[in-house]
């Protein structure tokens, strides 16, 4: 297969699935916007009301942080059980295992464009104002889809061996959530080695700061970290992709 | 002058699955299997259930790679495995998932998107197909696997009791466009458990017991020494319920 069919493949396979998702809901594709937004206002409610925290435009603040954080971590978590859940597929003829996780993020990013539009829209509502600074996004998000693509390769690999995995999946979404600064601002760390450290070991603590700075801050994006992101992906990516044709045949019989 | 399109020397594989903690449960389900298949034949593979039949064809379809032994093909053969309960996503209509089986197997969307009509209307499915797999009954699911498998134009197509399910009329239509296929140069391993089946298609067949070749030859040959074997364990089951 070379790589345009391939690249076909994934991606009309990823719109079936959002086909068939969407057909499965009674509110189809509002569940689209609604998902982001419903996310959003709760975490908004229980910020605000309930622990009494954030200051001005802590609702665009969280909202940043969140949707950007929340692709990851569905994209991850669907790509991590593709395997399993194509096994009527692997069963039937020899293929490259990497393209199903890719398939589930492919459907994940699609999704992602319609909850981007949703934080244009309240980015603007609350006075921020679009402009060509915004095109620095383009090198954010690339990175980001590769980053998800290589993290959901790598886990896809463990969760066929054993679906224990999952459990350490959870954990480690949950872990991700509060080392990322979602809820709470990279650069309030006092000690500048401290956050130095969280920028470069977390790609997404890096990838949520730089949203930051380009929607709310007008701000630069940072060289070095932009750099540790890639790096962090192409580890992934290439791990991920390797552990997956080298177990090929191993993987397969975990599957029976 | 028939070309030997695949030979298997000496196959083996073994399954081993964790029933517990430590503890596992092993079994041969293929025991030093060899044969060879020439192009343009249809092959069946006859067996009680667990004797194999379906691990051969996974072995054959290259998704399972033996432990021991070795396989040739004839070049490039492409191949097709089409067992019930496989190859479908149940959440996507018929037609997707055709198409999604056209493009694995190469075609591009286009040329995928010209088939699709032709699945519709050899399968008989109507409005099912474009509705998800998951509301089909068997039947239905027997017939959209088989004829998307039928014209996908593979060099070896391998049939898991497909042909076992679905209502008679099909069937025989099934049956028919196979001895068609086989008039042209495609080759099929026709995997059942009805001997009457195999005895109507194949001249050269295989009888699998446990993982091992029972008997291999040609299809009169075999079905005798089966039907010897099954008499014979019939009367003994029948002795030691009488004693």
């Amino acid at each position: 297969m070379n790589a345009s069919r391939f690249i076909s493949l994934v991606h009309t396979q990823a719109l079936m699935k959002l086909k068939s998702q969407a057909n499965n809901l009674v509110l189809s594709y509002l569940w689209w916007v609604l998902e982001p937004l419903l996310y959003v206002l709760l975490f908004y409610f229980v910020f605000k009301y309930v622990l009494y925290r954030g200051g001005e435009n802590f609702l665009t603040f969280l909202m940043v942080g969140k949707i950007s954080f929340l692709w990851f971590s569905k994209a991850v978590t669907s790509g991590a059980n593709s395997l399993i859940e194509n096994k009527g597929l692997l069963m039937q003829r020899d293929m490259p295992k990497a393209m199903f996780p890719l398939v589930n993020c492919q459907e994940a990013f699609y999704k992602q464009q319609i909850a981007f539009v949703v934080l244009f829209v309240v980015l603007i509502v609350n006075g921020f104002s679009a402009s060509f600074h915004w095109l620095n996004l383009i090198p954010i998000i690339l990175l980001q889809y590769l980053l998800t693509i290589g993290v959901a390769a790598f886990f896809s690999v463990f969760v066929t061996i054993a679906q224990d995995f999952r459990m350490v999946i959870q954990l480690f979404m949950l872990g991700l959530m509060f080392t990322s600064g979602i809820f709470w601002d990279v650069n309030l760390i006092q000690d500048p080695n401290l956050k130095d450290m969280l920028l470069l070991l977390n790609p997404l603590a890096a990838l949520i700061q730089g949203y930051r700075e380009v929607l709310m801050w007008q701000g630069v994006l940072e060289f070095k970290y932009m750099l540790s992101i890639t790096c962090w992906a192409l580890l992934a990516i290439i791990l991920g992709t390797f552990l997956l044709t080298k177990n090929s045949n191993y993987l397969t019989r975990k599957l029976l | 002058m028939s070309h030997t399109v695949v030979s298997l020397q000496d196959v083996g594989l073994s399954y081993s699955v964790r029933t517990g903690l430590f503890k596992r449960f092993k079994f041969n389900a293929l025991d030093n299997v060899s044969f060879t298949i020439s192009k343009g034949e249809i092959f069946g593979v006859l067996g009680n259930n667990g004797s194999g039949k379906s691990t051969l064809l996974k072995v054959l379809a290259g998704v399972l790679i033996p432990d021991s032994g070795s396989i040739e093909w004839l070049g490039d053969v492409t191949r097709s495995l089409l067992a019930l309960g496989l190859g479908f996503n149940n959440q996507l209509t018929g037609r997707d998932n055709a198409l999604i089986s056209c493009m694995l197997n190469g075609y591009s969307k286009a040329d995928a998107t010209e088939k699709l009509e032709e699945i519709k209307a050899f399968s008989e499915l109507g409005d099912f197909f474009e509705q998800p797999v998951k509301t089909y009954s068997s039947g239905m699911r027997a017939k959209l696997g088989f004829t998307t498998g039928l014209v996908l134009d593979v060099d070896i197509l391998l049939i898991d009791e497909v042909l076992s399910v679905g209502d008679r009329t099909f069937k025989e239509k099934a049956e028919r466009a196979l001895l068609n296929k086989m008039k042209g140069d495609q080759t099929v391993i026709f995997v059942s458990h009805s001997a009457k089946q195999i005895a109507r298609l194949c001249d050269r067949c295989l009888w699998l017991n446990n993982g091992k070749i029972m008997a291999l030859g040609r299809t009169e040959n075999v079905m005798s020494e089966y039907h010897q074997y099954t008499t014979k364990t019939l009367k003994e089951k029948d002795k030691a319920n009488v004693a």
